[in-house]
Order: C-alpha cells, then sequence, then structure tokens
C-alpha cells in the first residue's frame, strides 16, 4: 500500500470513529433509529462543518468531495500531463524520469513534412498516421454524424403515433457497449456472414433476372409507367394548398418530385448517354466509357438535374414545371436506350471482407457507419428536444402566410434549431476526435494502419509495448490543442447561431 | 383462424370491410384536425422509419439468433434464422452419425448416413438398410436437420465447462457489477452533495466552482489518458477495481442535471425544515434528495450504462491482472483469440447486451427525457 | 434612534428589534427598524409588496442574517441564534410542507429532531389535529390535500412546536376569497386560544385591519407607522398610511392652503376645513385627506349627517356601484381629479349625472407636498 493510500484508510478511520463517538455524544439515538445515525455518520463531516463554522461553512463541505475528485482525478493529470511530456523511460514513478526538454516533441516533429508521415521517424510515422486518420475520420463522420441525427429527429418529430417507439429506437445503440457493438458487426460483417449472404442473394435474383426472354420490353414498360405516373403526380402536385381560392393552382409536390428525380437519375445512369453517343474519353478498346476519372459523367449529370429539379420544386420556382417536362422527356429518350438485360447482368458475385481488405476503403466506410450507428441516437435526442421547444405557433403562423414545408424548414426549423445544432456539432466534434472504443474492436487500426487513430497511439504508446510515458503524454498535448483549435474555430464559424 | 363475427346482412359486411380497408389504408396521419390524408411525406418517412428499424434492430436480433445456434452452424455460417442443427443418430450396427437425405435419381428419398470418406462419390446407407452400401454425389446428400437451442453456448462459459472453461464469466460479470454499483452510489451521493451547495446555498466562490465543474466538461478524458495512469497508481489503485471506480466517480453531467432538479424544490421547504430544527445535512438527507428522487433516477440510469459500457479506462487499469477483468475487457480478450469460438463469443455478447437491454426497456423514457434536457454526455 | 426604542422597550417585551438593518450587495432592503412587541400581541406587518416585510420576517426567524441591528426575544440577543433554537414557529406563504412525507410526519418531524420524546410527540401531534379538525388526514400526503387544509396543516405543524412566537408569512394569499375569510377568523380564534404572541404577514390591509391588536405599516424597509387598526385608520401618520389603510382607499385633493383654515383646489369652490393651519408658510401647496365615508351627497342628506362648514362642491358622476345596503360614486371633479365617495344606503344617482358634494371636513386631514400630516382629522 503506497502512503496515499495509507493516508486515504486513515482519513476513513477518523470519520467513522470519531463520527460515531461525537454523534453519540452530541445527540441520542434509540435503537430503532440506527438507520438515521447510519446517515448521520455519513454526513458527519458536513455535520460537523455546521457545528464548527455555522451555516456558512456548509456549502463548502458539500462540495469537497466532488471538488477534491475533480482536483485528484481531472486538473492534477491536466497539468501532470505537461510534465510527463516532458520526460522519458518507461518508468511509473515520477521521480525516477529523466527531464528531457522538448525531447518527445522534437521526436514527433523530426519529420520532413508532418503532411507526409512517412517521412517522419518511427514515433512521428505512426503519430501523424493516426493523426491524419483522425482528422479523416472527423471530417468524414461528423457531417455524416450530423446529418444523419438531423433528418432522424426531423422524421421521428414528423411521426404523431409511436413517437416515443422510434425514439427509443434510434437511441438504443447508445447503450451499448463498444465492445457489445464490434461483436455484432463483426458477425455481420464477416466474409461468410450474414450481409455477404443477402448481398449474394439479391445478385442472384437480379442476375436471373437478365436470363428472361422480353425482359428488355417488360423492363421497360415498367419503368415507362411509373415514370409517367411520378411525373404526372409531381406536375399535378399533391400538397395543401393554402388558399381557398379554387382557381389558384396546387404547386408542384416535393415527396412526388424526389421520387421522380430518384427514378430519373437512376436510368439516366443504366442507359449512359453519353456512352452510347460516344461521347468522352474511350476506354483501351477504343470504345467510349462516358467515364472520367473514374466517375460515371451522365450519373454526375443526372444527379445534378434532379437536384436542380429538387431545389426548383422546392424553393418554388418558376423553373420547376418546366423541369419537370425537360426531365421527363429525357428519361423517355434514356430508356429506349437501356439495354436492360445489361443491366440486370451482374456478373458473379465476390463476397467481400469488409474489415479486412486493405486498399478497397470498405473499413473506413463501416467505421463511419458503425460509428454513426453507434452514436447517431444520442445527437437525435437533443435536436428532438430542440425540436419540440420551437413555439408550435410558429408553424401555423407559417401556414397562414402559405410557406411551403420547404421553406417553413429554411426559415423556421433550421435557424432556431441552430443553437441546438451548434451543440451537437461541437458535442460530436470533440467526441468524433477521441474516437478510440469502437475503432480498437472493430478493426484494431487495421487493415495495416488504414484506421488507426491517434488515440489509439496514445493507448499503445503508453500502456501496451514500448510503455513510453512520455511521448504518449507529448501526443495527448498535441492533440489537446488540435482538438481547441477546432472547438474554437467551429464555434467561431457558428458564433452567431450558437447558444454556448 | 379467428371468426369475425357476421352481421345479418352480407352488403353491410362487406361495405365495412371496403371501407375499413380504405380507411385503414389512408387513415389520417400528420395532423388529426387538418384530416390531411396520407401523402407521400408520410409514405417517405415511414420507409425512413422502416430502413432505420432494419439497420438497428436486425443485427442485434441476429446477433440473438445466432447465439443460440449450435457451433457447427456458426461454423458454416448458416444464414438460416432459426437454430438449425444437424441432426446425429445412433444407427445399429455403426454408431453415432450425422444424418443426410439423399433423393437418387429414381426419385426415391432416403435417410442415409455416411459410412466411408467424403468423396465426389460416397459410401452411405441408408438407416433401413444398413448392409447395403450405396454410392451418392456428394452434392447431393442433403442434410437432415432439427431446431435446437444450442444452451450450451451460454452454459459452457457460465459453468465452466467445455471449450470455455477459461473464460471464467461469473467473474467478469462479477467485477462488472461491482464497479457498477459502487461508482454509481459514490457518483450519486458526491454528485449530488455537491449539486445540493451549488442550487441551495449562496455563498463566495460560488460562481467559481460553477465554472470549475463547467471547465471539467470540457476537458476531453482522452487527452489526460497518460497522466490520470500516474495519478492512479500514486494512490496505489491501478490494478483494482477502485482504479475504475474513483477517477469517474465525479461527473459534470451529473452536478448539473441534479442542480438542474434541485433549483425547482422551493426555497421555503428548506426553511421550513431549519425551523423545524433540522441540521443542514438532515435537511439534504432526509427533504431534499428524497424530492430529487427522479433526477437521482436518470443519474444512476446514465451511471450504470456509463460504468457497465465503460471500455478504455478499464483495459489501462486492470489488463494486468485478469482476475479484476470487467466483462468489456474479457469479451474482447476472448473473441481476440486465434480461432474465435464464435458460439461462445456470441452468447457472451448477448448476455452482456441483456442488462442494459432490460434497463433500457424499462426505463427508456425516463433516459430519453433525462438526457434530453441536460443535453450532455 | 437606537436609544429611543430602549426607552420604549420595557424588560418583559416578548420581542424587540432594534436598529435592524439588511442589505443584499449594496441594496439596502430594510434602513433600521425599532419595534417592541409585547407579550402576547397580535402583531400584523403590512405594506405593499416588495417593501420588505417577508425579509424582516426571515430576519425575526433567523432565516437571514442581520446587517445591523439587533433582535432581542425575551430581552436574550439572539443575532447569532440559529433559527432552530429561537422557539419560535412559521407558516409559510406556500405552506412548504413536505411533499413526501405524510400529514403526521410533517407535524412530528421537527419535534423528532428537538428530540422530544415520542409519546409527547404523540400527544401535541394528536392534540394538534384535534384543535385544528384534520385527524382524518393524517396519513395522505400534502399533495393530496385542498388548499384549505394545507394551510391547517401548515399552521398545525406551527402548533406541535409549541413556539414561543408564531410567524405568518403571508399565509392565505394561495386561498380563494371565502375560504380567506374563514381562515382569517380561525386564525384569530386561535390567537385566542393559545395566547401566543404571533406575528402576521401581509399585504392585504382588510386581513391587517380585521386580525391584529396593533399593525405595522412598513413601506420601502421603513415602518410608517405602528398602532392599534383604529388609530391607523383615523389618525394616520402621513399621506402613505392614510392612502394604504382604509377600502376603499382615501381621497386626495391638491390643492393650495388659501387661507389659515381655507383649502383651494383649482376649479372648485373654496372648502373651509374645521381645523385652522397656522404652522404653514403662506399658500402652500397641499393635499387633502378625505375618506369616501366623509364625502356626501348633498340631495341625500339625512338628519344627523355631519355637515361641513364649507360650500357645495359640484362632481360628475362617472360610474355607479350600487351594493344595495351601500352605494359607491366615481365621480369626477371640474378641474379633473378624481374623487370616490362611499354613500350608506341606496342612492338616486345615476351615471353622467351632476352631483352636489359635501365634504365633513371635521374628519378631512391635510398633508403636505412632502407627505407629512400637518392638520390631522
Ligand atoms: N435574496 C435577495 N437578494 C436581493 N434582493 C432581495 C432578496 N430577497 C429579497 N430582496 C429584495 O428585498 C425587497 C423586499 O423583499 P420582501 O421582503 O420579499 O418583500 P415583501 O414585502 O413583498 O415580502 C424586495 O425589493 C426584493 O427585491
Ligand atoms: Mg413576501
Amino acid at each position: 500500500m503506497t502512503p496515499i493510500g495509507l493516508a486515504a484508510v486513515l482519513v476513513g478511520l477518523v470519520w467513522v470513529g470519531y463520527g460515531s463517538v461525537w454523534l453519540l455524544r452530541n445527540r441520542s439515538y434509540r435503537v430503532t433509529q440506527a438507520h438515521h445515525f447510519l446517515a448521520d455518520l455519513i454526513g458527519f463531516p458536513v455535520e460537523w462543518a455546521q457545528n464548527v463554522w455555522g451555516r456558512n461553512g456548509v456549502p463548502y463541505a458539500f462540495l469537497f468531495p466532488n471538488l477534491l475528485l475533480f482536483g485528484l482525478f481531472t486538473f492534477l493529470p491536466l497539468l501532470l500531463n505537461f510534465y510527463v511530456s516532458f520526460t522519458s523511460g518507461n518508468s511509473i514513478s515520477l521521480f525516477s524520469r529523466p527531464w528531457v526538454g522538448t525531447d518527445n516533441y522534437q521526436q514527433l516533429f523530426d519529420c520532413d513534412t508532418v503532411f507526409e508521415p512517412r517521412s517522419c521517424h518511427a514515433s512521428g510515422f505512426n503519430f501523424w498516421t493516426g493523426m491524419f486518420n483522425t482528422f479523416k475520420f472527423v471530417l468524414v463522420a461528423v457531417p455524416v454524424l450530423c446529418i444523419a441525427s438531423l433528418v432522424t429527429a426531423l422524421v421521428v418529430n414528423l411521426t404523431v403515433r409511436g413517437r416515443g417507439f422510434w425514439r427509443a429506437l434510434f437511441f438504443y445503440p447508445v447503450m451499448l457497449s463498444p465492445v457489445v457493438i464490434a461483436n455484432i458487426w463483426q458477425w455481420v460483417l464477416h466474409r461468410k456472414g450474414v450481409l455477404n449472404a443477402t448481398l449474394g442473394d439479391a445478385h442472384g435474383v437480379v442476375n436471373s433476372f437478365a436470363g428472361i426472354a422480353g425482359i428488355d420490353i417488360l423492363a421497360s414498360v415498367m419503368v415507362g409507367i411509373l415514370l409517367l405516373i411520378t411525373a404526372e403526380r409531381t406536375w399535378r402536385g399533391g400538397g395543401v394548398k393554402f388558399t381557398t381560392d379554387d382557381s389558384a393552382e396546387a404547386e408542384p409536390s416535393l415527396p412526388w418530385a424526389s421520387l421522380f428525380a430518384g427514378l430519373v437519375v437512376l436510368v439516366t445512369w443504366w442507359a449512359s448517354p453519353l456512352a452510347a453517343l460516344g461521347i468522352g474519353p474511350v476506354d483501351a478498346s477504343g470504345a467510349a466509357t462516358g467515364q472520367l476519372f473514374g466517375f460515371d459523367i451522365g450519373l454526375c449529370l443526372a444527379l445534378a438535374l434532379g437536384l436542380l429539379l429538387l431545389w426548383q420544386i422546392a424553393d418554388r420556382r418558376s423553373l420547376a414545371r418546366p423541369l419537370v417536362a425537360i426531365c421527363f422527356a429525357l428519361s423517355m429518350i434514356a430508356l429506349v436506350l437501356i439495354q436492360f438485360d445489361a443491366v440486370f447482368d451482374l456478373g458473379r458475385f465476390r463476397p467481400v471482407n469488409w474489415l479486412v481488405t486493405p486498399k478497397t476503403g470498405w473499413p473506413f466506410f463501416w467505421l463511419v457507419f458503425v460509428y454513426t450507428w453507434h452514436h447517431m441516437g444520442f445527437y437525435m435526442l437533443i435536436l428532438l428536444a430542440g425540436l419540440q421547444a420551437i413555439p408550435r405557433d410558429l408553424y401555423e403562423a407559417a401556414e397562414m402566410d402559405a410557406a411551403t414545408p420547404f421553406r417553413t424548414f429554411s426559415r423556421i426549423t433550421f435557424p432556431l434549431l441552430m443553437p441546438t445544432f451548434t451543440v451537437v456539432l461541437v458535442l460530436s466534434l470533440i467526441k468524433a476526435f477521441q474516437v478510440f472504443d469502437e475503432v480498437y474492436t472493430l478493426t484494431g487500426g487495421g487493415p495495416g494502419r488504414e484506421t488507426f487513430m491517434v488515440v489509439q497511439y496514445i493507448f499503445e504508446t503508453a500502456f501496451t509495448t514500448s510503455r513510453n510515458y512520455g511521448m504518449a503524454a507529448a501526443g495527448s498535448v498535441i492533440m489537446a490543442v488540435f482538438i481547441a483549435v477546432f472547438t474554437l474555430g467551429q464555434l467561431w464559424l457558428t458564433r452567431r447561431n450558437s447558444g454556448i | 383462424m379467428s371468426a369475425t363475427i357476421p352481421s345479418a346482412d352480407p352488403s353491410v359486411d362487406q361495405q365495412r370491410k371496403k371501407g375499413g380497408l380504405i380507411a385503414f389504408l389512408t387513415r389520417t396521419r400528420g395532423n388529426p384536425e387538418t384530416g390531411s390524408r396520407v401523402g407521400m411525406n408520410d409514405l417517405l418517412a415511414w420507409a425512413y422509419l422502416g430502413f432505420g428499424l432494419l439497420v438497428i434492430l436486425g443485427p442485434v436480433i441476429w446477433t440473438v439468433l445466432s447465439s443460440i445456434k449450435p457451433e457447427t452452424a456458426l461454423e458454416t455460417f448458416d444464414t438460416r434464422a432459426l437454430p438449425y442443427a444437424h441432426i446425429v443418430e445412433e444407427v445399429p450396427g455403426i454408431g453415432e452419425k450425422l444424418l443426410y437425405e439423399w433423393t437418387n435419381d429414381d426419385g426415391v428419398t432416403r435417410e442415409v448416413v455416411k459410412v466411408g470418406p467424403t468423396r465426389k462419390l460416397t459410401d452411405v446407407v441408408a438407416t433401413d438398410d444398413v448392409e447395403t452400401v450405396l454410392q451418392a454425389p456428394r452434392l447431393d446428400l442433403v442434410p437432415r436437420d432439427e431446431v435446437r437451442v444450442a444452451t450450451e453456448n451460454y452454459l459452457d462459459p457460465l459453468l465452466q465447462r467445455g471449450g470455455a472453461s477459461q473464460f471464467n464469466i461469473g467473474r467478469l460479470l462479477g467485477n462488472s457489477v461491482f464497479v457498477t454499483v459502487v461508482a454509481t452510489l459514490i457518483t450519486l451521493l458526491t454528485n449530488s452533495m455537491a449539486a445540493f451547495a451549488l442550487s441551495k446555498y449562496t455563498f463566495r466562490g460560488r460562481t467559481t466552482f460553477m465554472l470549475l465543474i463547467i471547465a471539467t466538461l470540457l476537458i476531453p478524458p482522452t487527452i489526460i489518458l497518460v497522466s490520470l495512469f500516474f495519478v492512479v497508481w500514486i494512490f496505489g489503485l491501478s490494478g483494482t477495481l477502485w482504479g475504475v471506480i474513483i477517477p469517474a466517480a465525479a461527473t459534470p453531467t451529473g452536478v448539473f442535471l441534479l442542480r438542474q432538479y434541485m433549483l425547482t424544490i422551493p426555497d421555503e421547504l428548506l426553511e421550513a425544515a431549519r425551523m423545524d430544527a433540522a441540521s443542514e445535512w438532515k435537511i439534504y438527507w432526509r427533504i431534499v434528495l428524497p424530492l430529487s428522487l427522479p433526477a437521482l433516477a436518470v443519474l444512476a440510469i446514465l451511471s450504470v450504462i456509463w460504468r457497465w459500457n465503460d471500455f478504455l479506462w478499464p483495459l489501462i487499469v486492470l489488463i494486468s491482472d485478469p482476475s479484476v477483468h470487467t466483462i468489456q475487457i474479457g469479451l474482447t480478450a476472448f473473441s481476440g483469440e486465434n480461432d474465435t469460438a464464435y458460439n461462445y463469443v456470441l452468447a457472451m455478447t448477448v448476455v452482456s447486451l441483456i442488462p442494459i437491454t432490460l434497463v433500457f426497456g424499462f426505463l427508456q423514457k425516463y433516459i430519453t427525457t433525462g438526457i434530453a434536457t441536460t443535453g450532455m454526455k | 434612534m437606537n436609544t429611543v426604542t430602549r426607552d420604549l422597550a420595557n424588560e418583559d417585551d416578548a420581542l424587540v428589534l432594534d436598529g435592524v438593518l439588511k442589505s443584499y450587495g449594496d441594496v439596502d432592503v430594510i434602513h433600521g427598524i425599532d419595534l417592541a412587541i409585547q407579550e402576547g400581541e397580535f402583531i400584523v406587518f403590512v405594506g405593499p409588496s416588495g417593501c420588505g416585510k417577508s425579509t424582516l420576517l426571515r430576519m425575526i426567524a433567523g432565516l437571514e442574517n442581520l446587517s445591523g441591528g439587533e433582535i432581542r426575544i425575551d430581552g436574550r440577543r439572539v443575532n447569532d441564534v440559529p433559527a432552530s433554537e429561537r422557539d419560535l414557529a412559521m407558516v409559510f406563504q406556500s405552506y412548504a410542507l413536505y411533499p413526501h412525507m405524510s400529514v403526521a410526519k410533517n407535524l412530528s418531524f421537527g419535534l423528532e429532531n428537538l428530540r422530544v420524546d415520542k409519546d409527547e410527540i404523540k400527544e401535541r401531534v394528536n392534540s394538534a389535529s384535534r384543535l385544528l379538525q384534520i385527524e382524518a388526514l393524517m396519513s395522505r400526503r400534502p399533495g393530496q390535500l385542498s388548499g384549505g387544509q394545507r394551510q391547517r396543516v401548515a399552521i398545525g405543524r406551527a402548533i406541535v412546536r409549541q413556539p414561543r412566537i408564531f410567524l405568518f408569512d403571508e399565509p392565505l394569499s394561495n386561498l380563494d376569497a371565502e375560504l380567506r375569510v374563514q381562515m382569517r377568523g380561525e386564525i384569530s380564534a386561535l390567537h385566542h386560544r393559545l395566547g401566543n404572541t404571533m406575528i402576521y404577514v401581509t399585504h392585504d390591509q382588510t386581513e391587517a385591519m380585521t386580525m391584529a391588536d396593533r399593525i405595522v405599516v412598513l413601506s420601502g424597509g421603513r415602518i410608517e407607522q405602528f398602532g392599534a387598526p383604529l388609530e391607523l385608520y383615523n389618525r394616520p401618520a402621513n399621506r402613505f398610511v392614510a392612502g394604504f389603510i382604509g377600502s376603499p382607499r382615501m381621497n386626495f385633493l391638491e390643492g393650495r392652503l388659501e387661507a389659515v383654515n381655507t383649502l383651494a383646489v383649482a376649479g372648485i369652490p373654496s372648502v373651509h376645513l374645521a381645523r385652522p393651519v397656522a404652522t404653514l408658510p403662506a399658500r402652500p401647496d397641499v393635499a387633502l385627506g378625505i375618506r369616501p365615508e366623509d364625502v356626501l351627497i348633498a340631495d341625500e342628506l339625512e338628519a344627523g349627517d355631519p355637515v361641513s362648514v364649507g360650500t357645495q362642491v359640484p362632481a360628475t358622476a362617472n360610474g355607479v356601484e350600487q351594493l344595495g345596503s351601500e352605494s359607491y360614486l366615481y365621480c369626477s371633479l371640474p378641474d379633473g381629479q378624481t374623487l370616490t365617495v362611499h354613500h350608506a344606503g341606496q342612492t338616486r344617482v345615476r351615471r353622467g349625472d351632476t352631483v352636489q358634494l359635501v365634504f365633513a371636513t371635521a374628519a378631512a386631514h391635510v398633508f403636505d407636498s412632502t407627505g407629512e400630516l400637518v392638520v390631522p382629522g
């Protein structure tokens, strides 16, 4: 037992011993009041403080235990961290750690350029790899997380029946431990796991279409009908009329438009019109691929068109109806070009080893996915509370002012939600920077160092092989600086809207 | 199956059915007052929610279903939902054998067992005629399955038998329960004391203390990992469960949550108690704590979840001594082994899932509102 | 100032306030209160809200520290004696019943803290519940009681303590009008029965007038007047007290002293005062204070009515309230000043009529421009 541990035991003995004596001398307890005696014994220091200093001393006595814990286990380590980062060796005893000045920091920065971790020395390489992976993770995961939780909050807020259930459902993963989550997802994502099996089955079903005679015509007709219906619905508009004037035309319907736009994009992608027209770069065999830098240009154009359409309709621009017509015409032309046999012929399915195969991007993708899966519910809950705090009559007023749902969202919901959203952004940013549990349990930082995060660097440097506490402490100091800069930067960017 | 009560007039029935169906399909959503019918908005929302249901519950349910599958089914990655086990039957004169079904060229299906090594053409005998050795193409042999819940996945680790003897689930659970319960009690006590002081007294330095506690909210725990280990070591707590319990016992979230709640307790109540000759500790213990029970419950639940799921810090403090490992560490250590025994890993995952799921199932309303009101973690 | 009160204060006074001061930070709330309360008196602190009544009461109770001065109970200085040892009991505005304890527990909590004997506690609780007729409620929680019942329990909690002095802080303000009248009577009756000293805080002058032995009128943290109810009514020390005591409130006519006993108000004939005002400089601005019942309607004068020496004053009746047994006229004088007239019995005056009013100036007060009384009524 260390001297401090001994001291703690002594304090406890004095507490119980002297406390009992003091209480029994100052108060009388009947045997049936033993529980009162115990309660008073727990609070003996407070009772004593009140006796000695009067009521003015009491709040300090109440605060003391909590502040002691904060002081010893939060503020003291914070200061100690700096000291440790200037020492070296693998001794845990503070006094036997040689002072090395900024040596640790120099080693971490011993690179040609930190932007190329390969040019660093050993510890620097790991550290900066972790740092850049963490940046990458933060830059991808935070927006994904925020948007996903915003959308979920909006949808859950929209539902009338069973809102409690949906809220609970999306929140459920927050309660699970990272190890459990990793086990679950590793099981699902295993090379022979249920995801690959399902994909394989779906693949097989689609493939089997390709062989059916007449599928081309049938599929063309079906898609054509779908396009017609959605285009018509979009054009006619299903939205609520805001005027009692019957002659006023209904606005094009946004939900239908989103379906329609989705179909248009799909059809254009299948048709790959540019390749069909022979435009664009050619592949080795001289045929036009319609691709540039690995992106399908036709698809990109179609996506742009679809988004334009959605925006026009959502914001009730004048181009909305003409665009519907144009899109419909274009997609009809594209439909004729499509060889559905080719669309359905996906070739042989090869199961992917999602978490293991290097240089595919899949491990990183699944990391972001699982991280979002794990944490989204928490931020959704905060946003949901923010949404529900927006006064209902504002929406009624907006309805009286004939605002479209989109405008209501962009002019009322979002601005009023902004303070909450800023809180969510900041919290999720700080948290994403510290990502460790999910990574360590899901991929262990691999494959290679593809998902190796900076916290894992700190953990492994300090607590596994080398026990190089100084280097790890230096790493945490640098990381703290980055977190502070990121957070402040973000607060500054959103300063007008932030509630903090 | 269930008989609906027929009405006297069949046409009324017809009408009711039709009206009922249409009414059901286009039932009022959104605002019941304005009575708009189901629109695309609602369909998209429901599609989203359905997708959420699948993505969130799907993997969990799949894990639970998989955890009761026999080891062989897991090794072959049987993707059927139910736990099918390959039937083993005692065949007279041959012994215990795996049962197969074979449909030969004549279209006759027979129950067979293998009697030779598995080759392209495998030697089999029918169970009703063990004397005749038949040659069946390997690919035509369909295993005979039965649905069997593999309780051994759970019982082996619990009872320390079979392939799970080195995996002491009882001790892991015991450690986790100890950490969770003790840490939660300490958290409740210290946090509520601090919250009481900050909400019900005016004293010199109150704002400073408030700011100090806010500051601890802003210090990410991972950046003090290394030096916190030094502090814990200095106190002689490393390698003990107390090293996990004590450093995290004071939570700023808890202080804020409780303070917020205690602010709503009228001061007059405390003054009445003072007139009633109650000491300040008694006021806290007998008046304020009982009245803060809802907030204490929320904090207790949160604390249970945090402690139960805690991973990185226990890993650092406890890794050196297997006898103090918590369930989370045990799970990683177990699943990290080379030839992963999926049946035990999945079963233990489910075991660790159950308390949290139960707590959540019963108390989700408290939890979600509690978190939503504090907005912190 | 202190010496004055020392002289006033007797040895057998139950409670003495001596130059009591209170400030919150830079803000002075109580500006030096001197007061001596005799044994067994029912004292009411009355004043507009925010004038410091509660603060004063809470300082007496020991819930608030003094910034200056001294409080003595039975001649003993109690400034540093904690609330629980001053032998007082308090009934709070919100009752401050412990919501998580039964009524019986609410009553006994204080006695238990004082370590009163168990049988004694039972005895006192029983007699208090009998006295207040709350025996049937003893096992209920405060949340299950009506406002009036809670009020009784709160009083009961004070009674069981058998205190030297009872303190009430606006105890009736949460009750509806009818119940308030009833409880008013009951508290008075209680005072008669127990004979304890009671200090009662209210902003309602009716309560003060009906219950008090002596009233302390407070304003802005100062005592405006201290005396028996009718003394305050008939001989208010200043314009504030005159306006505060009595309902409807006293009329004030702004004017100027023309001659020694003649008051000129713009637009109306000079009003002759019953007694001369000699001490003021020439033609000062003054206010004539006259209670509504001292303004008479010339047309409806009856034999025996006190008639002023003064002339008739024309006025327009802007509003007439007929209550059957009495009537109120809201009039305006030609120069725009308004005037309330109380007429015993019913009146023939209609809204819009011009009436001739007669001032019973024998009962009129004159206040100078600082509000000090210069001619007592
Ligand atoms: N804790 C406090 N801090 C600062 N000012 C206070 C405090 N309590 C009361 N006051 C001020 O003291 C004055 C008197 O308050 P109080 O005694 O409650 O009035 P009342 O006569 O209505 O009971 C008020 O102006 C109030 O604003
Ligand atoms: Mg008050």
